[in-house]
């Protein structure tokens, strides 16, 4: 992407001192289980801010209570100072929000889906004609712009939820998962497009259960796990401070599986199964040597450093992909 | 009431305005086939009563032929439908496929939404009265200046029905359970509120019964403007329709608020 796609007119965010999001002791619960359970969480700026947790940590619901689709149940939740269960819609009226099922409208062309939102905001119709094509322009969807939105591939559909959240011009963008679902060429995209935005300036809060997508885009991260936070600090802090240095990943044919599970056994080292890996992190965080199991027939190690899949294992002692 | 305070006595009319043309650039969109709804069908019934039946039935209550009383009652049949399904099958549509929770995320209030859609019923309910009631003019069974007052009945019976249709829509588990809507609302309502014979003929413990059915008094009010005499009856009648409409908003308000912000 080039320099010229720069998507400009970003109402930029004056110094003011204090965070740009401030929730404090958020809490919301369902029937008698707390959803989120009183979390606490800056997002400074500028900054890309993640929360990175499995299915049901209570992302989505933190997402849904700053857009007013949740409401809250205790604790204070701010957006640029102004108070969201107070004053939901000037919240709204400064933050795009890109809701878990992209939410477009389906009787509406891709043009129509940008300018509606556009004119809901409150632009002028000219305004709205004229941040429509900036944003498909930016977006490359142009020569999409006269299609039904359920001709597009699900890598538009989210790149479009995304364009929209943008007509406004907002001070701060909110993403639910921004690229579940989508296939590696689309997720990078998304990615790209996302850095670019930031870039410009853009602070932007995001929830994902990727950690390849919290370790590429955030400057800081809250691991979240059943509507607590665990720990919060920038993906290099917290893989330093509760990830192993390296693993050893042992891929094994079914048929040599009980091969290595008594090899490991009999030299005491302790293991966990992922489907067909097993990965072994020995003492102090370093891998122990297994060259030994080379010789067994279907098996290859390989040695990784680690990453904060590790630091979602280590405070909470389930993988982050199982939920 | 708290979940009505703020906003009811904040409205923003961009918000309005916005949701209404959300429904009219659809609209415009498929409009070759929402159009055989709007106008063909009624237009069929309105030729199958008014010359068929009409042949074999005197004329009735004032009016010079059946298909002079007919009218006014299938134009606000049709404006019944109208306004009804927009709020309960398309509505649950939009439900179900975020569009509303879309909107929501803009700096609108589930007030503001219920306030657009309303709105697009009513214009619907205008659309077809519009379209039935100049093919019943050229077939000279509508006419005097004091027609065009038909317009009002249809807007009246458009937000009422359009803020009905939000009472199924709001609660409905599966489009299924939106079958209620006509066979257990519209369709005897279609029958029953005096649009195809005077309800008078009805067993006297019913007619009370069928004078009270919501859509009783929007024919009532189209058959005073089209037979072209007003008394104090159509008064009450104006009365009753905004008085149910007036009792049914908070309901609505509040099952919509139930159902989108959760």
């Amino acid at each position: 992407m080039t320099e010229e796609s720069q998507l400009n007119g970003y109402r930029q965010v004056n110094a003011t001192p204090g965070s740009l999001i401030r929730a404090e002791g958020l809490y919301r619960k369902y029937k008698n289980i707390a959803a989120v359970d009183g979390i606490t969480f800056n997002v400074e700026p500028g900054e890309t801010y993640g929360l990175l947790g499995p299915n049901g940590a209570g992302k989505t619901t933190t997402m849904r209570m700053l857009s007013g689709l949740t409401p809250v149940d205790s604790g204070t939740l701010t957006v640029a100072g102004i108070d969201v269960v107070q004053d939901s819609r000037s919240v709204r009226a400064i933050m795009g929000v890109v809701t878990q099922h992209d939410g477009l409208d389906t009787g509406l062309t891709v043009y129509q889906n940008l300018f509606l939102y556009g004119f809901l905001i409150g632009l002028s119709k000219s305004c709205a004609a004229k941040r429509t094509d900036e944003v498909l322009e930016f977006f490359n969807l142009r020569d999409r712009s006269k299609a039904n939105v359920y001709e597009l591939s699900g890598g538009m559909k989210r790149r479009l939820a995304i364009a929209r959240s943008l007509m406004g011009s907002p001070t701060v963008i909110v993403l639910d998962e921004p690229s579940t679902g989508l296939d590696p060429q689309s997720r990078n995209r998304v990615w790209e497009e996302l850095a670019i935005l930031k870039d410009s300036g853009v602070t932007v809060l995001l929830s994902t259960h990727y950690m390849e997508e919290a370790a590429t885009l955030c400057d800081r991260l809250s691991i979240m796990d059943q509507g607590k936070i665990l720990d919060e600090g920038t993906p290099d802090q917290m893989i330093l401070k509760h990830a192993p240095k390296e693993v050893a990943q042992v891929r094994v044919a079914p048929g040599s599986l009980r091969r290595v599970r008594d090899y490991l056994h009999k030299h005491e080292i302790s293991f966990r199964e992922v489907g067909a890996l097993i990965s072994v992190t020995g003492a102090e965080g370093v891998a122990p040597d297994l060259s030994e199991l080379d010789e067994v027939d279907g098996v290859r190690t390989s040695y990784r450093v680690g990453n904060l899949e590790d630091v979602f294992l280590t405070l909470t002692g389930r993988e982050l992909r199982d939920g | 009431m708290t979940y009505l305070s703020n906003e009811i006595f904040n409205i923003r009319r961009r918000s309005i305005t916005g949701i209404w043309l959300r429904h009219a650039l659809a609209f415009v969109r498929y409009w070759k086939f929402v159009m055989t709804w709007v106008l063909v069908e009624p237009v069929i019934v309105l030729v199958a009563v008014g010359f068929g039946i009409g042949k074999l039935v005197n004329a009735v209550d004032g009016a010079d032929s059946y298909a002079e009383f007919v009218t006014p009652g299938l134009i606000m049949g049709s404006a019944m439908f109208h306004a009804l399904f927009e709020t309960s099958w398309n509505a649950y549509n939009r439900i179900e496929n975020d569009v509303y929770e879309t909107a929501l995320t803009a700096p609108i209030t589930v007030v503001e939404v219920t306030l657009g859609d309303v709105l697009w019923a009513v214009t619907r309910s205008i659309m077809t009265t519009i379209g039935v009631a100049s093919v019943a003019v050229a077939f000279g069974w509508l006419d005097g200046w004091l027609a065009f007052g038909i317009l009002i009945p249809a807007a009246m019976v458009g937000v009422l029905f359009g803020t009905m249709g939000f009472l199924f829509s709001a609660i409905a588990p599966h489009t299924t359970f939106l079958t209620i809507v006509f066979t257990l609302i519209a369709t005897p309502l279609y029958f029953f509120s005096g649009s195809f014979f005077p309800l008078s003929t009805l067993p006297d413990w019913v007619e009370p019964i069928a004078w009270l059915m919501p859509l009783t008094p929007g024919v009532h009010i189209a058959r005073g403007f089209a037979l072209g005499h007003l008394d104090i009856t159509h008064l009450w009648a104006a009365v009753y329709m905004i008085g149910l409409t007036i009792v049914m908003w908070p309901l609505v308000i509040y099952l919509l608020k139930r159902r989108l912000v959760k």
